[in-house]
């Protein structure tokens, strides 16, 4: 996950960006995005465990 | 409001188009944007070889699933190495490793990514951008 964020940051930042300060700035708001938005929502379906429901008692 | 230059020499724009979805990154190098070509030539390098490495699955079309035509045009992105990897070795993915749905995240992702840069080449050889 964190290989493909940086990834996906070094790629969209050297594609849209020219100057190296936008491009740094483009890849962290990429990097951090996808990291932080990935822990959010592995965070939140903790509240929605896999697996079928309980038997009624 | 600046106005837009016509679009000039498009044969050689489609030819590079061409090349830079046939062989990733050959369209930049050829443009002269060698730096940026080599970056994206490692980002697509470490793409592919993770997909592969996790045997994530390189996609093809499965009769009766439509969605799999958008996969695999999107796998095919990649160019000659989507067919050198399909046809020359034979490689299609393992449904039952561990690290299959990540690695076939990589191997789509690729193939998109160059399909971006194919049109980044487009722009740039029209003049539509630096």
């Amino acid at each position: 996950m964190t290989l493909y964020a940086a990834s996906l940051g070094v790629f969209f930042a050297t594609l849209w960006k020219r100057a190296r300060r936008d491009q740094v700035r483009l890849f962290l708001k990429i990097f951090v995005s996808l990291m932080g938005g990935a822990l959010l929502l592995g965070w939140l379906m903790y509240f929605f465990p896999s697996g079928p429901p309980k038997p009624l008692p | 409001m600046t106005e837009r230059k016509p679009v000039e020499h498009s044969g050689r724009a489609l030819a590079l188009c061409l090349l830079a979805w046939m062989v990733p990154t050959a369209g930049h190098f050829a443009l002269g944007r060698r730096g940026r070509a080599a970056v994206f030539a490692a980002v697509l390098v470490v793409s592919v070889l993770v997909g592969v490495g996790l045997d994530g699955e390189l996609h093809r079309v499965v009769p009766g699933q439509p969605l799999s035509m958008l996969f695999t045009l999107g796998a095919m992105g990649l160019g000659a190495p989507y067919f050198a990897l399909r046809f020359l070795l034979g490689y299609q993915g393992v449904a039952e490793a561990a690290g299959f749905e990540y690695g076939t995240v990589f191997l789509l992702s690729a193939g998109l990514m160059n399909l971006l840069l194919v049109l980044d080449v487009w722009d740039i050889a029209t003049g539509a951008k630096d």
